[in-house]
């Protein structure tokens, strides 16, 4: 569930990635294993901590960069970084009048790593949008550092 | 179609205007700083359509400005001014960016540096080990919430109460290092949890705290007013409102993404977010941005104040006088409320400057008596191992860029490219060759900084000056570098 890609794309003052996914849930795990490949080797990751996250937003795209803010903000407080990203719900349709349109509940496992490479300040909404493409769907994250 | 230089109509020496028709949703022109490479640089990344989007917004009032050190960043462009009408226009916290009130403080030594060059690695040293850096850097003054909501509502004020700065430092800060209008109940508790364990630490990225040397004095009136002489050493900080501004943000720019949906507002791009500036959204974040700039103002004057330690703890005994004087603190990320002149009449607006500064011309209101006959000091950081420039402000930036000018050399490779191309350790080896001493954390960070990833400063610098929007004061030279 972790394997879908991501890369780096040139930007000129910051970090942006694009990322794929077959579905929502790869793309969402995609993406916040490209967030942190800028800041760790994720394979030097220890496999301490296990956390459940359950976030509502107003649509897909706010909450995939809530998605990467929760987890930076998560990263800095508890001192770790993350390495494995399991979305074990997520569902981009629901409509209920005055609530949250978007949420996904997910389960991420981190520990603390020697050094993080970067600080990267937030993900940001700068021209976000999830593309839904005949494979599954794409977006690219610029990441303020 | 694509932007070329053809799209941009000469208004004068280094002054060009993309005007309001070149997109069909812009509300406003777009006007640049630049000579023929400068415009020609920023042609070649996203500057101008980001420009081009804040165009877009609604509610505001003249050109936005794009400065010639513009280069792309995340919502408005690295470099860029936008001015919204109050109490009818907007206030957007994606044009502010993340690190609210990222700004440089200079302080000023009363040696020069042939009198102590023998010390500068202790004092380096000194520095790296005094000031918290580096990425997820915690300070040794560890605060309550009352005690950080006093300096979320009080900024530098705060910091003299506890010791940290002198009265004469409050009056050589933009604002006197206060931001009215604070109010810590429109933070969040995340805010308020990175907050208090990082008042008085630098962070990484591209803050440092730089040794230079004057190395020429341009204006010597000015610089005798500003205590600068030729061959002084003078001590820079670059650093902002850490985790506690990068929340604010995160904050605001996520919720205020259902706050355009509430007021029907149109986007060019989501980062954009703002909310009408009379509304409870917008004085909500007014509140929430003023707290960030008032932690900003704190944590350079606490920085500061380890500085002067560091100094004194390495020269004291060697030469007379160990004291630093501060030249001037401005903020280079920022929306403040002030009053200019447009079309020949009085307007309130709420100014963001993105990557730019306030560069108020003499006799503005809010200076210290000592600077209004000569403005606003404006101090520009180079790149690494680049000069760094003392200016002033100027009438024309008060007339023709809502009194804002530059704020650095701008990027113009990316950090991935930086970072495959530059190792770190040769580049300190190469900046030691130059005579610039480095203590820095991280070498792959220290690559990504390299000055071959920025422009030319002092082109930048001309620019500002032939287009009339600074005035040069002095020049300064690095000699130390310190780093996350």
């Amino acid at each position: 569930m972790n394997e879908a890609p991501f890369e780096e794309i040139e930007h000129t003052a910051d970090w942006a990635i694009r990322v794929r996914g077959r579905d929502l849930r790869a793309l969402f795990e995609a993406a916040a294993r490209g967030m942190f490949s800028l800041l760790v080797d994720l394979a030097q990751v220890a496999p301490e901590r296990t956390l459940e996250l359950d976030l509502r937003a107003i649509d897909a795209e706010t909450l995939l960069v809530d998605w990467l803010n929760e987890l930076l903000y998560l990263s800095e407080d508890k001192g770790i970084a993350f390495s494995e990203f399991d979305i074990t719900s997520i569902d981009t349709s629901m409509t209920a009048p005055g609530l949250a349109e978007s949420r996904l509940q997910a389960t991420v496992v981190g520990g603390r790593v020697h050094e993080l490479r970067r600080t990267i300040k937030a993900a940001t909404f700068n021209a976000i949008a999830i593309r839904r493409l005949d494979s599954g769907c794409e977006a690219e994250i610029v990441f303020d550092v | 179609m694509p932007l070329t230089k053809k799209s941009f109509q000469p208004l004068g020496d280094c002054v060009w205007e993309l005007p309001q028709s070149a997109r069909a949703d812009m509300q406003v022109a777009v006007r640049v700083y630049a000579d023929d490479k400068l415009l020609q640089d920023a042609l070649r990344d996203k500057s101008f359509e980001q420009a081009m989007n804040v165009a877009a917004l609604p509610g505001l009032v003249g050109p936005v400005v794009v400065m010639p050190d513009v280069h792309q960043g995340y919502g408005m462009p690295i470099g860029g001014v936008m001015a919204a009408s109050v109490p009818d226009g907007i206030i957007s916290p994606g044009a502010v960016g993340y690190d609210i009130n990222c700004g440089v403080r200079l302080l000023a030594a009363h040696v020069s540096h042939a009198e102590i060059r023998h010390r500068i690695g202790d004092l380096a040293t000194a520095l790296f080990r005094n000031c918290p850096s580096g990425v997820g850097s915690e300070g040794v003054v560890r605060l309550g919430s009352d005690d950080l909501e006093d300096v979320l509502t009080g900024g530098a004020r705060w910091a003299l109460a506890r010791g940290y700065a002198t009265a004469s430092d409050l009056a050589r800060t933009e604002a006197n290092g206060t931001i009215p209008g604070a109010d810590a109940s429109h933070t969040s508790a995340r805010a308020i949890q990175r907050g208090r364990h990082q008042v008085g630490t630098l962070g990484a990225g591209n803050h440092f705290i730089e040794v230079d040397e004057v190395d020429t004095v341009f204006d010597p009136t000015a610089a005798q007013v500003l205590g600068l002489f030729p061959g002084q050493v003078v001590i820079q900080i670059h650093c902002g409102s850490r985790g506690f501004g990068h929340q604010v943000c995160t904050d605001y720019v996520s919720s205020f993404q259902a706050t355009v949906r509430k007021y029907g507002i149109r986007l060019a791009d989501r980062e954009l977010v703002c909310a009408p500036f009379d509304s409870p959204e917008g004085r909500a974040y007014l509140a929430a941005m003023a707290c960030a700039a008032n932690f900003a103002f704190a944590n350079r004057q606490v920085l500061a104040h380890f500085v002067r330690q560091s100094f004194a703890e390495v020269l004291a005994k060697e030469i007379g006088d160990a004291t630093l004087h501060q030249v001037y603190d401005i903020a280079h990320n920022m929306a403040k409320i002030e009053e200019h002149e447009v079309a020949g009449q009085r307007r309130t607006l709420c100014v963001h400057r993105k990557g730019a500064t306030r560069a108020f011309g003499p006799g503005a209101p809010g200076l210290a008596d000592d600077l209004r006959s000569i403005g606003q000091p404006v101090l520009i950081p180079g790149s690494m191992g680049t000069a760094s420039w003392v200016l002033l402000g100027t009438e024309d930036s008060m007339q023709q860029t809502f009194a804002s000018t530059c704020h650095g050399a701008g990027r113009v490779m990316s950090r991935s490219h930086a970072k495959r191309e530059i190792r770190g350790e040769k580049l300190r080896e190469e900046l030691k060759a130059q005579g610039v001493t480095v203590r820095a954390g991280s070498m792959p960070g220290l690559a990504e900084e390299a000055p071959r990833a920025y422009k030319d400063v002092d082109r930048v610098i001309e620019v500002v000056a032939r287009a009339g929007i600074a005035r040069k004061v002095a020049r300064l030279r690095p000699i130390a570098v310190i780093k996350g």
